[in-house]
């Protein structure tokens, strides 16, 4: 029930657009299943990331903090980020790899993918990549609580809303936004060119033809970042405590 | 070489100044606290040491730079051979903390299964992990609530838990901050058993930090007073209350309560009902000389001597500051 | 309150104004893109597509789109036994309660975040005094509609430990037929005849359209009495299944 109600929260957005696809046809000349191709790899993802990575979730690691649980952590002899990878652990976030797996499949009964073997191999890496660059972001915001320990909000909005960004073809978007992605926070390479790939639509962006090729180097790039930033929060942690 | 070896060890904090209207937004006012100013002991092997302060005093910060959750600002920490909080894994290996306030055990899961997790995260050898289980099971007494969850046991089984939880890995470091908090009499004194057992029997060099002032006369011989982040006292128990117990009572039970004389060097004795105390200061007098004051010219039924309690002392020396920090450049204590 | 808690409860406010305003600007974005060149889809423009998400977006918190717990969390704690020795009724007294802090959403959400949306995009005000009433008293039964749902969701703790779970499935279903993801009216024509049988259009819906101006003359007549119906079944279903409810507590022994 947990799983289905879990599903069903984060899909109802997407279910909307998908209502009213039925009556536009076309969104930046993407179809509704070239859409839920995108939405449903990103809901996927993050459902998994959310489950692999609950452990660096703001919302929960800031009441660690907040209420000096996380002193425990430090005082177990296993490394901190192997501890926290398993500590906050919910099955019912399932429910939202679940519901990104019925827009995958609605995806592709929609829309004829031609799958080649290069395909299909790439196709967990990107996931992979996508997994790993939004567990980034958790880890970021994590570290964030050490300074603030509230969670903040500003967060959410690259996390979640993220999730909803890239469930939506980029060209979309104001080039200002287009160019922050791009070169502020890549999500143009984790979901919309791997789909460009995939789906085997043009560029209209105009980037080297290698460009959906590099959503692990975004995702590695992110992740390195993160792990940076982490070690560097909780330095801070210990050399001013709770 | 002493176990612990704590050289001016100093702690700062920058504080944000709370209130301030607008201006604090945008240029808060910082106040730097000094929690820890420049603090130096030596613990060797084998000793157990109450640790005492009034609240705020800086012993939680101590204790965190003692267990590596701080780094100090300036001095030196030194624990078996190592700094704390380099090399967190390899030193966290060799301690056992117990926090009485807050948890180390899985809310969620049966006490068994905390155990279990420890075991894998120490890397227990089983044979070692059977043995440390069966007996700490027998000793506290644990099988009633062992495969009960953490968060519906009572607070005197979660502390014996604790207990053998912060002990699996025989670490020969423990820190015990306020074990007894909480506790009903009988608890307490389970617990402060099991302490003395760990003490003597394995050798373990204990850090007891505690509110209760009982748990120290009953279990430390050496004492560390703490206040406003400076030491006040490092020594033995015994020669604290020596020097500061402060006036005993003399309680007599006499014939003729209304003839009670004042005697010479001594404050007029207080009457209640058939008893009359004389207060003095086991320093200038003795009972036994009071006594024979007395007996020259009252008939005396009942005697009971009363010595100020531990509490009545401590409390003395907060609110009086009897004791200075101890200026350990010239290393003379007061 | 003190000036830190204060501090940080404006900070609080703010942050949720941002990520409103963020979901806000990324679904005008979407409906841009959707629209294309077409002026108008099913009688609703472009224009008004946006004044629509804008409006939406702003009554969020004033209509408590995404639900409350505050009551079924009184009930799991027990509180709910002084709440029910007061003199007041029960119905009335949540009303009460939540209406107060709703009008203080309306203004201190709802207002500064169309500012903020201006400044972004055009946001179109009604026409004339008349349309203004009849915006208010439709969004004042739209809050009456929410807030005898949200009543009859929370009732569900006096059935099962888990209302927390049964509310979160409801309230996302509810904001998905009472057109605050996306106007009603951009949805296929089945979809939007069936969503008339439950009390959610009523809620965002229907006062939004009557906002930007979609509704006129009978229509909007109808849509009033519409909204003043549910809001009375909604009321009399909340008032029956209450007392089945506390019957079923007292028995149970709380």
């Amino acid at each position: 029930m947990d799983l289905f109600s879990t599903g069903l929260m984060s899909g109802i957005g997407f279910l909307a657009v998908v209502l009213v696809m039925l009556r536009f046809e076309s969104i930046g000349g993407w179809t509704l299943g070239e859409v839920a191709f995108l939405a449903g790899m990103i809901e996927m993802s993050f459902g998994l990331m959310d489950m692999v990575f609950g452990g660096f979730d703001p919302d929960w690691f800031s009441g660690v903090v907040q209420s000096g649980r996380f002193d425990q952590f430090l005082l177990r002899p296993v490394n901190l980020a192997t501890q926290l990878l398993g500590a906050n652990f919910l099955l019912r976030r399932l429910g939202r790899v679940l519901e990104g797996i019925v827009f995958f499949g609605l995806s592709l009964w929609l829309t004829p993918v031609s799958w080649s073997v290069a395909k299909l191999l790439y196709l967990p890496v990107v996931v992979l990549s996508q997994v790993v660059a939004m567990g980034s972001l958790f880890m970021v915001g994590s570290g964030l609580i050490f300074w603030t320990v509230q969670r903040i909000e500003a967060v959410n909005i690259l996390t979640y809303g993220g999730v909803e960004l890239m469930s939506y073809p980029v060209h979309i978007y104001p080039r200002w936004l287009q160019r922050f992605f791009t070169f502020g926070v890549p999500f143009v390479f984790l979901n919309y060119y791997p789909a460009l790939y995939f789906l085997d639509k043009p560029d209209v962006l105009g980037f080297p033809v290698f460009a959906p090729f590099w959503a692990p180097l975004a995702a590695a790039g992110m992740l390195l970042m993160a792990i940076w930033f982490w070690r560097f929060a909780l330095r801070h942690y210990q050399s001013t405590g709770s | 070489m002493a176990m612990i070896q704590v050289a001016n060890l100093v702690k700062t904090f920058t504080v944000n100044q709370r209130g301030g209207g607008l201006r604090a937004l945008f240029a808060p006012r910082r106040r730097t606290v000094t929690a820890v100013k420049d603090i130096s002991f030596a613990l060797q092997e084998g000793e157990m040491v109450g640790y005492l302060g009034p609240n705020g005093a800086g012993k939680s910060t101590t204790i965190k730079m003692l267990t590596g959750l701080l780094v100090p600002s300036s001095g030196e920490v030194l624990v078996d051979g190592m700094i704390p909080w380099k090399n967190r894994i390899r030193y966290v290996q060799k301690i056992g903390v117990v926090f009485g306030q807050r948890s180390s055990l899985w809310w969620d899961l049966p006490v068994m299964d905390s155990f279990d997790l420890l075991q894998a995260m120490y890397s227990i050898p089983r044979e070692r992990y059977q043995r440390n289980l069966k007996m700490f099971r027998e000793i506290l007494e644990l099988d009633d609530f062992l495969q009960l969850p953490v968060r519906s046991i009572s607070l005197g089984q979660r502390m014996r838990a604790e207990l053998c939880a912060a002990l699996l890995h025989e670490p020969q470091l423990l820190f015990l901050d306020e074990p007894t908090i909480g506790l009903d009499v009988v608890a307490k004194e389970r617990i402060r058993t099991f302490i003395r057992y760990v003490h003597e029997e394995r050798h373990a060099t204990i850090v007891l930090t505690t509110h209760d002032l009982t748990d120290i006369e009953r279990l430390c011989e050496r004492v560390m007073i703490l206040d406003h982040g400076k030491i006040l006292y490092d020594g033995a128990l015994k020669q604290l209350l020596e020097r500061f117990e402060g006036q005993r009572r003399l309680v007599v039970t006499l014939a003729d309560p209304l003839a009670a004389p004042r005697l010479p060097g001594l404050a007029e004795p207080r009457r209640e009902g058939a008893q009359v105390f004389y207060s003095f200061d086991p320093k200038t007098h003795s009972a036994a000389q009071i006594l024979a004051m007395l007996n020259e010219e009252q008939t005396i039924l009942d005697v009971e001597v009363r010595r100020a309690g531990l509490e009545d002392t401590i409390r003395r020396i907060y609110e009086q500051q009897l004791l200075f920090p101890v200026d350990d450049r010239t290393g003379k204590a007061n | 309150m003190g000036l830190r808690q204060q501090m940080a409860y404006r900070l609080a406010m703010w942050a949720g104004l941002a990520t409103n305003l963020f979901f806000g600007l990324l679904r005008v974005i979407v409906l841009i893109a959707l629209y294309q060149a077409q002026l108008s889809v099913n009688g609703m423009s472009l224009q008004q597509a946006i004044t629509y998400s804008a409006v939406a977006q702003s009554v969020i918190a004033f209509l408590t789109v995404f639900g409350s717990s505050d009551l079924m969390r009184t009930v799991y704690s027990g509180a709910i036994a002084t709440d029910l020795v007061r003199p007041v009724g029960f119905y009335g007294y949540w009303l009460a309660r939540d209406f107060g802090g709703s009008l203080v959403n309306l203004v201190g959400r709802g207002l500064v975040f169309l500012l903020l949306f201006r400044l972004f995009y055009a946001v179109d005000l009604p026409n004339d005094v008349i349309a203004w009433l009849c915006f208010g008293v439709s969004l004042a039964l739209g809050w009456w509609v929410s807030f005898s749902w949200r009543f009859l969701v929370n009732l569900a703790s006096f059935w099962t430990p888990d209302a927390l779970g049964v509310g979160r499935a409801l309230f996302g279903i509810s904001q998905l037929f009472s057109g605050f993801i996306m106007p009603l009216r951009l949805m296929p024509d089945w979809f939007r005849q069936w969503s008339e049988f439950t009390p959610f259009p009523s809620m965002v819906n229907t006062p939004i359209e009557i906002y930007v101006g979609l509704l006129s003359g009978a229509e909007l007549w109808r849509a009033l009495l519409w909204q003043a119906g549910w809001a009375l079944a909604l009321f009399g279903v909340a008032q029956l299944v209450y007392a089945a409810g506390i019957r079923r507590l007292v028995l149970q022994g709380g």
